[in-house]
């Protein structure tokens, strides 16, 4: 599985609809499909699969918007904890 | 304990200490004092001397704890409403209360700037139109009803008084130095706890709006500014909070309280928040909003952990009569089972207005009023367990949420035809809601577009968190051999 399908699979478990694999672009907290809880869980999950550093304290709702930021958020802090 | 008394004393003795803190807005005891003298003057020349509630309607900012004390030394209980609350159940509430009055904090900043208020010297306390009496209503807060009608809850100067002398009696708070902090909106009766601990005693509210709460950077930023003491909040919240791992004593140095209410406490979270916190006591507390926040409570130490699974929520209160009776009314023995019932001052003499309701759920025990919770629990060695609901009611998050009051809201919309909602469950608590819809128009044509509409129409009538966060599409119902929705086979069908 590629990072994306993972990222992708975990916000569908998270947020419990499929549009967000259909519409990498759905604005995540305007609609209300992701709440502070459910991007804790996401951060927490994230951080597990991914051995990166991450904690509620590093992610903003603006970081996080859509499922296609969420995705490039995760793969530079894949890219710079590599370097 | 007379608790105006005491915030007049602290606006005298310590009138620059601050009382409320929000963001960039404060408000110190003296200000508090003054502006609320001022307030309670206009209510008073304005309004008829009717005890009619006045209602306030905002976001923890400083005028609704102004016009909290304003209301309740011009003889009239207020109603706390968050703007979290969709119009239409705004209007629900004011109607069934007959508000005399709706404010927002503008409208209250705006009459204090009218009052044009001199600076630096206090006004004389307010004539009032009568003394406040123990039987007076102090404040009303609206909880979810089953019918989709929220009810008011009636709570009594001698109520009010009768917990915090409680909690001050254990908590061995220190004068002028706690700083609390408030997480609960408050019209949420969590929030009672901090606000009235805190000004009894000359400390200071240092409050969490909800865009600090939804945005954990900030969250945690604002936090480690606050130098707080005193954490008082739903163990949902420190649950999340546990989840930044600088979110410790390092973080909060001086933090040594954590009290909990509103749900049921895990205790994982209190073995966390301990090895976090080693200075830090961790207190469970129980109750419903018509028994005033609390009634029983228990410190949670590392032997209580290792020894009791659930938590227990605690003893009761010393001048309470806690009791668990079996449904003919005769007590249950040590570890039997029953609904829990709460009789002493503190218990609301009933619901505003709703008198058929009052009857059926508050009596007297020999002196004593008396609540029957609908929770069911069980005593072990003087100690009050949880053991869940007798109906629909559930804890979200610490929301206290009637199920049917979802469902009556999602049956008044006129794409459906029937609806139930469930919680679903995480290690036996509720974790979110589920909705189970059939349509009048049969088939669903886009799940995602049809979900989005229905949560967008259910937002005007319900608060946020009274919104399911999951549809389902059954083509239709189990049924019970009664004939019955069967809500354990939709429940088992989340799984």
């Amino acid at each position: 599985m590629t990072t994306q399908e993972i990222i992708i699979d975990e916000l569908e478990k998270v947020t419990g609809t499929d549009e967000v694999r259909k519409n990498l672009d759905l604005a995540l907290f305007e609609e209300q499909i992701l709440d502070s809880l459910g991007t804790v869980e996401l951060i927490v999950s994230l951080g597990d699969m991914f051995h990166i550093d991450l904690t509620p304290g590093m992610v903003d709702r603006k970081m996080w918007a859509t499922p296609r930021k969420i995705i490039s958020d995760i793969e530079s802090r894949i890219k710079a904890q590599a370097v | 304990m007379n608790i105006l008394d005491r915030i007049h004393a602290w606006s005298i003795n310590t009138p620059n200490h601050l009382a409320y803190v929000r963001g960039e807005s404060v408000l110190s005891y003296q200000d508090l004092e003054e502006k609320s003298n001022w307030l309670a003057t206009y209510f008073s020349d304005s309004l008829p001397n009717d005890r009619a509630p006045i209602a306030i309607i905002g976001h923890k900012e400083p005028e609704m704890l102004i016009t909290f004390l304003a209301a309740v030394k011009s003889g009239h209980p207020y109603i706390p409403i968050d703007t979290a609350t969709p119009s239409q159940r705004i209007e629900a509430i004011i109607e069934k209360s007959k508000a005399a009055l709706r404010l927002t904090p503008g409208n209250v900043q705006q009459l204090l700037v009218e009052q044009n208020l001199p600076a630096g010297h206090l006004s004389p306390q307010p004539k009032l139109p009568h003394e406040i009496k123990l039987e007076d209503a102090w404040y009303i807060i609206f909880t979810s009803g089953s019918t989709g009608e929220p009810k008011g809850v009636v709570i009594t100067t001698a109520c009010l008084e009768s917990f915090v002398t409680w909690m001050l009696d254990e908590q061995h708070l220190s004068e002028q130095s706690e700083i609390f902090i408030n997480q609960a909106p408050f019209s949420f009766d969590l929030s009672v706890m901090e606000l009235y601990l805190s000004l009894s005693t000359g400390g200071t509210i240092f409050s969490l709006s909800r865009d600090e709460i939804s945005e954990p950077k900030e969250l945690f930023k604002t936090l480690a500014s606050s130098s707080a003491t005193v954490w008082v909040s739903t163990p949902s919240f420190a649950q999340m909070c546990l989840f930044e791992p600088t979110f410790s004593e390092k973080l909060l140095p001086r933090m040594r309280k954590f009290l909990f209410c509103g749900e049921t406490l895990p205790p994982e979270v209190a073995a966390s928040l301990l090895n976090r916190f080693p200075k830090a006591e961790v207190w469970n507390t129980y109750g419903p909003t018509e028994a005033t926040c609390a009634t029983t409570s228990l410190q949670i130490t590392q032997n209580v952990i290792a020894k009791y699974n659930p938590l227990p929520v605690g003893y009761p209160k010393s001048d309470s009569d806690i009791r668990v009776m079996k449904a003919d009314g005769s007590g249950c023995a040590e570890s039997e089972r029953g609904e829990i019932i709460i009789a002493g001052p503190n218990v609301s003499p009933g619901y505003l207005g709703q008198p058929e309701l009052t009857a059926k759920a508050f009596f007297k025990l020999g002196e004593l009023q008396a609540y029957r919770t609908g929770d069911t629990g069980h005593f072990e060695q003087g100690m009050l367990f949880f053991d869940g609901r007798q109906d629909n009611q559930i804890k979200l998050h610490g929301y206290r949420i009637e199920l049917g009051d979802i469902e009556s809201n999602l049956q008044a919309l006129p794409t459906i035809r029937d609806a139930v909602v469930l919680p679903h469950l995480k290690n036996g608590l509720p974790d979110f809601l589920a909705a189970f819809i059939i349509l009048n128009t049969g088939p669903v044509p886009g799940e995602f577009e049809t979900t989005r509409g229905l949560k967008r129409e259910l937002r005007k009538r319900l608060p946020d968190y009274m919104v399911p966060h999951k549809f389902y599409y059954p083509d239709k119902f189990p049924m019970t051999a009664n004939g019955k929705i069967d809500r354990r086979k939709l429940a088992e069908s989340m799984k």
